[in-house]
């Protein structure tokens, strides 16, 4: 398969997680939309690496996994936290920040 | 020569020193009488100077002397100075004359005035002087436009001098503003003539116009646009409407500005720029016939008012179109003889009037009679000017007026000439109804109705008697030059610049003994009623009562099509200008309201930002190249 | 076709599948499932990219260790399925006109350019490379990752003591 094969079908993925980023109300959903990007990422990266027998990328890919697990404990951490606080997940009803 | 023009000069700057000296020196000016002594000492020297002037430029002698005011490249764009010849002295000692003799007379006038209004008085009497002498000498039109302005101004503070009385303030003001009118039209006519010609000097252009070098296009829009300016000025119809009004000032100002000098400014820049008018008789016909208007018009008014003041107001109107008419005719010089003798009787008539008023206490006709017996200087002095205006020979205004009917005939305006006798005839007889019904008749039955000026504290009269010294002198000078001008000219006949036909004189003093006649049948034997008159004529009765209803036009129309527009213009400000502004305020608001509901607060919609500012720059760069 | 490409075809419609299946799903445990396919797929996609050590590392950590943690996340906030409210919010169509737009601006990028043709055929143990890479070229990184990891836990143990 031609390398584009292998980016097309990240830049897929990572568009769709992205519309999952946007559209999903409930913040656990929006973190599984930010997971699906970052698999889109590492797609990426190991496919060029493959291609220009680069190992670099597949190491980039090893940390990009670690780091994001991190963040997803973290992130869920949040999620829990602010349930605990103020009863709810909804990402419509976060607006403290609102101008 | 140097010394005459110096002459000519010296008289306005004696007058000016006296209105600095009272304008800056304000305790001096509040003393009264001794501001009074410094402006008619300055008025004397000013005579002296004047008189002399015209001695040494009788003839062809012309002095000419001007200092550049504005200069441009090298050239001068305006000058000022002087231009003194036979005409400009002549009228030059004329309005020194008058001038001091008014100035004396009002010592005795105004001699119930606080002290501090008789300096303010006599202030202005010196500021006015000066600016008409500067207007006769003018040796360019920009000078004689600034004098004009600063007569206009002068009229208008000695008119309103008793400017607590709303009559005179709304006098002075209907002054001002109606000869702005026609000065708005000089204006133009001055800078479109210097368009055309290059220049504002006087001298300059009669030498183009000699020489056939100006060039003719417009120079009709020209010529009426000056006129315009001597229709405001000399009171022609139809703003003749100040000059009645403008009575209300006190009667030696009438004397000095509405017989003799500021009135007669317009026929004097008409007989200075005869020259050029000359080129355009179409011009000079509607100068004639708009004299001869204004003078029927004054006359039929004169015949009706109660008001001895008024009287002589519409004569002088009447009489103004007179010289208009010779003018329009393509005679100025007649208009201009008319002009010197009449500021000589009208002056006269004025201030006798003046002490009949101080003597009655009051304007009307109607609460004089008999006065003949109480007060025979006055009495003769007044006939004598009355002779004078009705063109009796031996008296001042004989050969004047005559010369203006042979100059009307000459030019060929049949029309306005036998308006002009017609006019001779009122003239006589509405002069001597007022002599008939002031001075002989039967004593007033009544006591005088009002005052004609505010403030005198003075005693119930007991009876009229003759003026003071200080007032019955210049009455006397004035007279016995009447008499004397009427006199020389008998037996002197100037050069006459064309030749009457034989018939006209007899017909001219025909016309003013039969306008004499009438007057005293009427209100002398009251032979003829003049009830009857009155009602055989009764639609033109009327419509003199009225003023023709010219002044209800004005204000009618005039005022209403003013205000309409200051409301049209109102609105256009409140809602076009101001509610663009609001608009653009508006929208300002509204668009940062709009722009907050990006800050939502949401993380989503950041992301969401974000995605679009991502797509955006990828597009950029794609399609870029 | 090769079993090359059609092993390709097969793992990119399932990893396509499921990664629509996750961002449309109404029930949120089950979008966590099918993101659990997902990354399965994704391990499958590396393991056609001979990249056995990713691939078991992503079905390790991703698919075991994340989606765990999920479902945790899930049922302490008891937030499965809005009763009555929907998913998604009111920026659906414009999101996906966007996301769409995106997806073919970048797609066209890619097709544009001059890439490799061809793979290079693979030499040598891939894993080894990588370990030796790990530990010598960036072994600052790798440290660095240690420490930030430490960090995370740390953070994640504050955050999860109860309150008091």
């Amino acid at each position: 398969m031609p390398l584009e094969a292998y980016l097309t079908l990240a830049a897929i993925v990572f568009c769709i997680g992205m519309f999952g980023v946007i559209t999903r109300r409930n913040t656990i959903g929006i973190l599984l939309g930010i997971e699906l990007m970052l698999n889109a990422v590492n797609i990426n990266l190991v496919a060029f690496a493959r291609y220009h027998g680069d190992v670099t990328g597949m190491v980039f890919t090893v940390f990009t996994i670690c780091i994001t697990v991190t963040e997803a404990a973290l992130g869920l951490a949040i999620v829990i936290l602010l349930f605990r606080i103020r009863r709810t997940v909804m990402a419509d009803h976060l607006d403290l920040l609102k101008g | 020569m140097m010394d005459a023009g110096f002459l000519a000069l010296a008289a306005p700057l004696l007058h000016v020193l006296a209105f600095l000296i009272l304008a800056i020196v304000a305790p001096l000016r509040r003393l009264g009488r001794p501001a009074a002594y410094v402006s008619i000492l300055c008025a004397a020297g000013a005579l002296a100077a004047a008189f002399n002037a015209w001695r040494a430029h009788a003839g062809d002698q012309i002095s000419r002397m001007v200092w550049t005011w504005l200069p441009e490249q090298g050239q001068s764009l305006a000058t000022i100075g002087v231009l003194a010849d036979a005409d400009s002295t002549v009228m030059l000692t004329l309005v020194a004359l008058v001038s001091l003799l008014v100035q004396v007379y009002s010592l005795g006038y105004l001699s119930e005035e606080p002290k501090r209004a008789l300096g303010r008085y006599y202030a202005y009497q010196s500021l006015f002087a000066f600016s008409m002498m500067g207007l006769v000498i003018a040796p360019n039109l920009l000078q004689l436009f600034i004098c004009w302005e600063l007569v206009g101004l002068c009229s208008y503070l000695l008119i309103g001098f008793w400017y607590q009385k709303p009559a005179a303030a709304r006098a002075a003001l209907k002054a001002f503003w109606t000869t702005k009118a026609g000065d708005v039209g000089l204006l133009i006519g001055i800078i479109l003539l210097y368009r055309q010609s290059g220049t504002f000097d006087l001298t300059e252009l009669q030498v183009l116009v000699g020489s056939g070098a100006l060039p003719l296009a417009g120079l009709s829009i020209i010529t009426f646009c000056i006129y315009l300016g001597a229709v405001g000025k000399s009171a022609q119809f139809p703003l003749h409407v100040w000059l009645p009004d403008a009575m209300e000032g006190p009667t030696p100002v009438s004397a000095l500005i509405h017989a003799a000098t500021m009135v007669t400014a317009g026929v004097y820049l008409l007989m200075r720029t005869a020259w050029l008018f000359a080129l355009t008789p179409d011009v000079l016909l509607i100068v004639a016939w708009i004299g001869a208007l204004t003078a029927l018009l004054a006359a039929i008014m004169a015949c009706v008012q109660d008001d001895v003041k008024r009287v002589l107001a519409y004569s002088t109107v009447s009489q103004l179109g007179y010289m208009m008419t010779a003018i329009g005719a393509g005679f100025a010089g007649a208009g201009f003889f008319h002009l010197l003798t009449h500021g000589v009787f009208k002056a006269l008539l004025f201030l006798g009037a003046g002490a009949m008023i101080h003597a009655v206490h009051s304007n009307n006709l109607s609460d004089m009679g008999r006065l003949a017996r109480s007060m025979p200087q006055t009495a003769i002095v007044f006939i004598v000017g009355t002779l004078s205006l009705a063109g009796i020979p031996l008296f001042g205004g004989f050969l004047s007026k005559e010369e203006i009917l042979g100059a009307v005939w000459e030019g060929g305006l049949v029309g306005p000439f036998f308006i002009l006798m017609l006019v001779a005839f009122l003239t006589a007889f509405y002069m001597f109804r007022a002599v008939f019904l002031a001075f002989f008749g039967t004593a007033p039955s009544h006591a005088p109705s009002h005052a004609p000026h505010p403030a005198p504290s003075h005693p119930a009269p007991s009876h009229p008697h003759d003026p003071p010294a200080s007032m019955s002198l210049p009455l006397w000078v004035l007279a016995l030059l009447s008499v004397a001008i009427g006199v020389y000219f008998t037996f002197e006949h100037p050069e006459p610049e064309f030749v009457a036909p034989g018939w006209l004189m007899p017909a001219a003093v025909g016309v003013a003994a039969a306008g004499i006649l009438l007057a005293w049948l009427t209100y002398q034997r009251r032979a003829i009623s003049a009830d009857a008159l009155a009602s055989i004529f009764s639609p033109l009765y009327r419509a003199a009562l009225h003023k023709f209803w010219i002044d209800d036009f004005f204000e009618g129309v005039v005022a209403r099509a003013a205000l309409a527009f200051s409301r049209a213009i109102g609105w256009l400000d409140r809602y076009i200008v101001d509610g663009l502004l609001n608009a653009v305020s508006a929208w300002t608001l509204t668009a940062g309201d709009d722009l907050r509901g990006m800050q939502s607060g949401k993380a989503q919609d950041y992301v969401y930002g974000v995605a679009v500012g991502l797509l955006v720059l990828l597009l950029w760069t794609q399609f870029k190249g | 076709m090769t079993l090359d490409v059609l092993a390709f075809w097969v793992l990119a419609v399932v990893l396509v599948g499921s990664a629509l299946a996750v961002v449309l799903s109404k029930n949120l445990f089950h979008a966590v499932l099918w993101l659990a396919l997902a990354l399965t797929g994704t391990a499958g996609i590396f393991l056609i990219l001979e990249a056995e050590f990713l691939a078991a590392v992503q079905l390790l950590l991703y698919a075991g260790g994340i989606v765990t943690i999920m479902v945790f996340a899930i049922v302490v906030t008891e937030r499965l399925v809005g009763e009555s409210i929907s998913q998604t919010n009111r920026r659906i169509a414009a999101g996906a006109l966007v996301v769409a737009v995106l997806a073919g601006t970048i797609v066209t990028t890619i097709w544009r350019q001059p890439l490799t043709a061809a793979a290079a055929a693979q030499t040598g143990d891939v894993t080894r490379d990588i370990g030796q890479a790990v530990m010598t070229r960036y072994v600052l990184p790798f440290e660095l990752l240690a420490l930030l990891m430490l960090a995370g836990l740390m953070g994640a143990i504050y955050f999860a003591r109860p309150d008091d």
